[in-house]
């Protein structure tokens, strides 16, 4: 076993524990916790396939955006300090079932499948490229996507704002 | 491309003109009044509908990404016509509401995600389309602000849907993994019936039946129907259901042609149990908002039965019944509507001695719910009459025999609610209801459907031309 694949093994097993850890925690800010650790596992993975761009817009969108609201919202909703109810024995046995099954049936799939190189060009993968080809129109080009994204963005604010607007009424 | 971004795109960019104009007006503060602001807002979708028949022409966009052609354009159409019926009955429930601009702004929003679904030729444009057109309406589920069952509605819509979009993305992905594209055009050639494949087409067909609702994926519906406002009820169960019905067509026939043994096998499925299951919980609904939400899973079913003979005709006959669903549930929703704008009553039992006091209303519910039964002479009835022929032309007589014995066990509580109406006695009926001009022509409208629309050959010759 290489260096190379040690690396690998060692970003998958923390990924895969920390996930764990996050579903089977009873503190629901430890969840949080646990989760903020995955997912630069999975920044981790990117660095290690060199996908730069997308390893840092992981770190910037998921590590300090997505868990930074997800601690924001469990400080605002709930009670942090408190453990969480413990599932019952079957519901466990039955959850652990399903994520067993649905893990076999993956691996079976990917084994089962003959993957086919591609024979387009390979294109590098640097943030100079990427930003062209998101506002380019032709072969490839992104730029109709890159607009839908702006409007939907939009029309999530103008509908977050229409709900919090309804609490300041009624204070 | 220069000018053609414009002509083929003009549905989009119709859409998005009235967004940015209705945006423009919340901002600077120029309409104050709901009244004034609702006329406005109808006057430009009804423009919007009418602009829809001229300039149409076929082509292709973005290096394909976006694609329109005859039937797409009759897509949108039907979509920006039941858009502004459902304005029409919403008129009595905009006039107490403080973000007026707002509902209409976010209620186009998900209009224009259903469009470029609609003309999506790629799956990323698919998925934006698909995302445009549910975000915004989980924040439309919330609209009534001082309900908690209106939040609890957006909550479960947005929790649920996420889980949907989810399932979605990840078939997405193994259609990247396998194929090495995206792009509609080049999937048929790279089918190869690799397992990877056919997970990954099970996935986003589970995508699907999450959004119409199909059993096993049926859970939000009741709830999120029950809690909405009732425009934005009716806008979930006709327009959102027909577009996505539309683009499944879209994708089953045209997208994953190669797997139509799989697919025949996984609507025959979901079609057995969605009938089965939509009509026996309809049976015991006493809300009639829940009552409609599991009355349309099981038309759903009915749908989903059309689209799986494969055909040209089944095609047809599917964007037919859409046309002749949308005037019949529109007519049911909009005089539920008006009663529940009028007096905040929603169950059946609050309907007993509706027709006593309001016999013109009474007339339209019933109408509709004979067409939602397909009793002849209605358009439901030859609506569900081509549904079931072109299911019959899979041959498969078990599905058809299943579909037509629920029609019956449908008939029953379609007419338990008529009998409430016209039979029943109350002690403190719904009073007679005054209302404004906007949801008697959205009556009207839908009662012309009604009666006409049957008899109209013309138009099912017309749709079937167009898929020929």
């Amino acid at each position: 076993m290489g260096v190379s694949e040690l690396i690998f093994y060692i970003l998958a097993a923390t990924i895969i524990g920390n996930a764990v850890l996050a579903v089977t925690s009873r503190k629901i800010f430890r969840s949080a916790i646990y989760l903020l650790f995955s997912l630069i596992g999975i920044a981790g993975l990117y660095f290690y396939m060199n996908y730069e761009f997308i390893a840092a817009v992981q770190v910037v969108v998921y590590v300090g955006g997505i868990v930074v609201l997800i601690i924001f919202s469990i400080f605002l909703t709930h009670e942090a300090g408190n453990d969480m109810k413990k599932p019952s024995l079957l519901r466990a046995i039955l959850a652990g079932l399903a994520s067993l099954g649905a893990m076999a049936l993956v691996l079976w799939t990917l084994q089962m499948e003959c993957f086919m190189p591609s024979d387009a060009a390979a294109v590098e993968p640097s943030v100079n490229n990427i930003g062209r080809q998101m506002l380019s129109t032709t072969e490839h080009g992104y730029l109709l996507p890159f607009e839908v994204v702006s409007i939907l963005l939009l029309a999530a604010m103008i509908g977050c704002i229409v709900i919090a607007i309804k609490t300041r009424q009624k204070a | 491309m220069g000018s053609e971004v414009f002509i083929l795109m003009k549905s989009e960019w119709a859409l998005m003109g009235i967004i940015f104009l209705l945006l423009f007006l919340k901002v600077t503060e120029t309409i104050k009044d709901n009244t004034a602001l609702f006329r406005l807002t109808n006057v430009l979708l009804l423009l919007n509908f009418v602009f829809g028949f001229f300039c149409n022409s076929k082509g292709e966009l973005f290096s394909g990404m976006y694609i329109t052609n005859d039937v797409l354009v009759l897509e949108k159409n039907i979509l920006n016509f039941g858009t502004l019926l459902i304005s029409l009955l919403s008129c009595e429930w905009t006039k107490t509401h403080k973000n007026l601009a707002e509902f209409y702004i976010l209620l186009l929003s998900t209009l224009l995600g259903m469009f470029y679904m609609l003309s999506a030729n790629h799956f990323l444009m698919f998925y934006l389309g698909l995302e445009l057109s549910t975000i915004p309406l989980a924040a439309l589920a919330n609209f009534d602000q001082d309900k908690v069952k209106s939040s609890e509605a957006a909550v479960k819509m947005a929790l649920s849907s996420a889980f949907a979009s989810g399932v979605t993305l990840f078939g997405i992905s193994m259609v990247y993994g396998s194929m090495g594209t995206l792009n509609f055009a080049e999937v048929p050639e790279l089918l190869n019936w690799g397992p990877l494949q056919i997970m990954a087409f099970l996935f986003l067909f589970a995508g699907f039946a999450f959004k119409l609702s199909a059993v096993p994926f049926h859970l939000w519906t009741a709830d999120v129907y029950e809690g909405s406002p009732v425009p934005v009820t009716a806008y979930l169960s006709v327009i959102s259901k027909g577009a996505m019905v539309f683009v499944l067509l879209n994708v089953l026939y045209n997208v994953f042609r190669g797997y139509e043994g799989i697919w025949f096998q996984v609507l025959f499925i979901t079609i057995i149990v969605t009938i089965i299951v939509g009509n026996l919980f309809a049976l015991r609904q006493e809300n009639i908002k829940r009552f409609l939400a599991f009355s349309s899973i099981a038309q759903v079913g009915y749908i989903l039965l059309g689209i799986c003979s494969g055909n040209a005709g089944g095609a047809a006959a599917t964007l037919y019944f859409i046309i002749v669903y949308i005037f019949s549930n529109l007519g049911a929703f909009t005089v539920v509507a008006l009663v529940s704008a009028k007096t905040g009553k929603e169950n059946i039992n609050d309907y007993r001695g509706f027709y006593a006091s309001n016999p013109a209303l009474g007339w339209v519910m019933a109408l509709s719910l004979f067409s939602l039964a397909g009793v002849p002479p209605t358009a439901g009835f030859f609506g569900k009459m081509f549904l079931v022929t072109a299911g019959a032309s899979t041959g498969s007589y078990i599905l058809v025999s299943i579909a037509a014995l629920n029609m019956v066990v449908s008939l029953y509580y379609y007419l338990r609610v008529v009998k409430a109406m016209f039979v029943e006695k109350s002690d403190a009926p719904i009073e007679k209801l005054s209302f404004g001009m906007a949801p008697k022509v959205a009556m009207a409208i839908c009662v012309i459907g009604i009666v006409t629309i049957g008899f109209a050959g013309c138009l099912l010759e017309y749709i079937t031309n167009l898929f020929q």
